[in-house]
């Protein structure tokens, strides 16, 4: 479409539709300019700053921010458990999505509210869900120590949270309850743009399902994995709202955004803040980037 | 299809197993908040399993929804001013969000589409390339900024981080639909002396209809949600959402989880209609905004 456009553009632009046009995103450039562009600049030269409600001055510090932040023990503690989040969370939520986009694009009967069923989940608002699953959680009086001891799994209640392990995982599966339909969803949409007569071609060579699966719904659905490994990875980088209810402040659980929300607005350590913020979205950019340049190299050489 | 499964039953069985499986996953969780929501203090506290309380009850959400209540003896105050408050602060932010995104986005992305001016592929990209920066990055300054336009705590301050927030996904969804209509009808309307304002809002935004529904429920699902934005930027009920209220409903000695879970069932009223009955446009938009 871009390079369609391209070729046309080569006349000159008509003064009227040029107006019409800015009159149309004038707006856009407003609220884009001054709510997310200009901020964002902002917090990049601000991070270089000591700004910092408590202190008088807002002195040049250089990458003094920088080098505290790499020395500082709970920031190292919030990128752990961040890193975690994502491993596991980016993990459990492919397998998972592409389970449920692989059994919805086989099912024909009801196909329409299982879909809506299965994308229930992430139309929840985090908060509800972390609540709803802190008491599934509850040690004494839980659902799922109940479901596990009525099904001889575990002879007494396990209290979930009692290690560090524990916290994260239970925090990373409420994540993963949300987020799982929106990886389904987009690697729905690809298998559905899998031509059929390549699947009676692989079973004319005589390709069982899983070679089928490797060979043909694989390679043609990468560019929709790419996608959804990159939304996952966003995501659970940005983790905060299941994170904070059900463990606040605490480090065990704290992510690296729970960090940055503490340093700025209870240490009031603003340009502190700024800076760990802007190392979350440089990481999560490059993880992202990662797999898109993966996943379209493996595509072209397969 | 792939390979014809249809005629072999084991695959059968464990087809319709797996269905059950995703409906217990997504639905199990829902089910049990509401289960609890309507099961008795003194049953709440049960170690055995039950799926359905003996003696279902209203009492969580009369303590939400009505005046002074009782427990052990004593008068409690009743939190319904404050749920209130936030419910209405949830619906007026989330739905005036919502209004503002879709509305910036049906011309703005039309200009993008349509439109010949200058900077306009620079400008498109630099806008959806937002969507990969975390809202958390621009919050700091984004703080600062509100403060000093007195827009902290304001249905202004925080309707207007919502659109910066959902508006590139918007502009996105809409210009995949504007590829997809044909020109021909824009260009009967324009050889009939129409103008392009004209043949915008009473053509092409009636054909987009369904685009503009995906974009809506999409925008107002993000809005409702929020968490993080209302944290910082609603410090009083003058416009705390129902996301930032339940939550304190927890004090440090005691969860009511009756109570919660009864606040979360209604909290999650608005998303749980838009599936039911406009999944449709739900899922296309979330089909058409994964597409790159």
């Amino acid at each position: 479409m871009a390079s369609q456009s391209g070729l046309r553009t080569r006349k000159p632009y008509r003064r009227d539709e040029t107006i019409l046009a800015f009159a149309f995103i004038v707006p856009i450039i407003v609220i884009m300019g001054g709510l997310v562009f200009g901020p964002l600049v902002n917090t990049v030269v601000d991070s270089f700053y000591r700004i910092d409600p408590m202190q008088p001055g807002e002195p040049f510090i250089g990458l003094k921010n920088y080098t505290r932040l790499i020395a500082d023990g709970d920031v190292q503690t919030s990128w752990a458990n961040s890193a975690f989040y994502v491993v596991l969370a980016v993990v459990a939520e492919t397998l998972i999505g592409l389970g449920m986009a692989l059994l919805l694009n086989r099912v024909r009967l009801g196909r329409k509210w299982l879909l809506a069923i299965a994308v229930l989940p992430w139309c929840l608002p985090p908060v509800v869900n972390a609540i709803v699953w802190m008491w599934i959680y509850h040690p004494n009086y839980g659902l799922l120590n109940q479901v596990l001891m009525s099904l001889g799994v575990i002879n007494e209640a396990v209290v979930w949270s009692n290690d560090r392990i524990g916290g994260l995982v239970m925090v990373t599966l409420v994540h993963v309850w949300r987020m799982a339909p929106l990886t389904a969803i987009i690697l729905l949409a690809a298998l559905q743009s899998v031509p059929g007569e390549l699947y009676e071609a692989a079973k004319l060579d005589g390709a069982g399902p899983l070679r089928s699966f490797q060979q043909v719904t694989l390679p043609l659905i990468s560019g929709g994995l790419a996608i959804a490994l990159s939304q996952s990875t966003v995501f659970a980088f940005n983790l905060f709202d299941e994170a904070w209810i059900m463990g606040g402040a605490s480090l065990g659980t704290r992510s690296v955004i729970i960090q940055t929300y503490l340093s700025a607005f209870q240490d009031l350590r603003f340009s502190y803040g700024m800076a760990l913020s802007l190392l979350a979205m440089i990481a999560s950019l490059l993880v992202s980037l990662i797999y898109v340049a993966k996943v379209s190299r493996d595509t072209r050489m397969g | 299809m792939s390979w014809k499964a249809v005629s072999n039953p084991i695959l059968s069985i464990a087809k319709a197993f797996a269905v059950l499986l995703l409906v217990i996953w997504s639905l199990g969780p829902i089910y049990w908040a509401f289960a609890t929501s309507v099961t008795p203090s003194n049953e709440i506290i049960s170690k055995s399993l039950r799926l359905w309380p003996a003696h279902a009850t209203l009492e969580h959400y009369a303590k939400l929804l009505g005046a002074a209540s009782t427990a052990h003896g004593n008068e409690v105050q009743s939190v319904w001013p404050q749920f209130r408050a936030a419910m209405i602060n949830s619906i007026v932010t989330s739905g005036l969000a919502t209004i503002v995104t879709v509305a910036i986005a049906a011309f703005g992305a039309y200009a993008f589409v349509r439109l010949r001016f200058p900077g306009r592929n620079i400008l498109f990209a630099l806008v959806v390339a937002t969507m990969a920066i975390p809202a958390y990055t621009v919050m700091i300054p984004l703080y600062r900024l509100m403060i000093s336009l007195n827009l902290i705590d304001t249905y202004l301050g925080i309707t207007l981080i919502y659109v910066s927030a959902f508006l590139p996904l918007a502009l996105w969804l809409m210009r995949t639909v504007y590829e997809a209509m044909p020109l021909s009808l824009e260009e009967a309307a324009w050889l009939d002396g129409a103008g392009r304002l004209y043949t915008l809002v009473a053509i092409v935004l009636p054909l987009a209809a369904p685009g503009l529904i995906a974009a809506a429920i999409l925008t107002f699902l993000n809005a409702w949600g929020q968490f993080i934005v209302p944290l910082v930027f609603s410090p009083t009920l003058a416009s705390k959402s129902l996301t930032v209220l339940i939550p304190e409903f927890a004090t440090r000695s005691n969860i009511d989880y009756g109570l919660m879970n009864a606040a979360g069932i209604l909290a999650i009223i608005p998303p749980v209609a838009l599936v039911i009955f406009l999944n449709r446009y739900l899922v296309s938009g979330l089909m058409a905004g994964a597409q790159k």
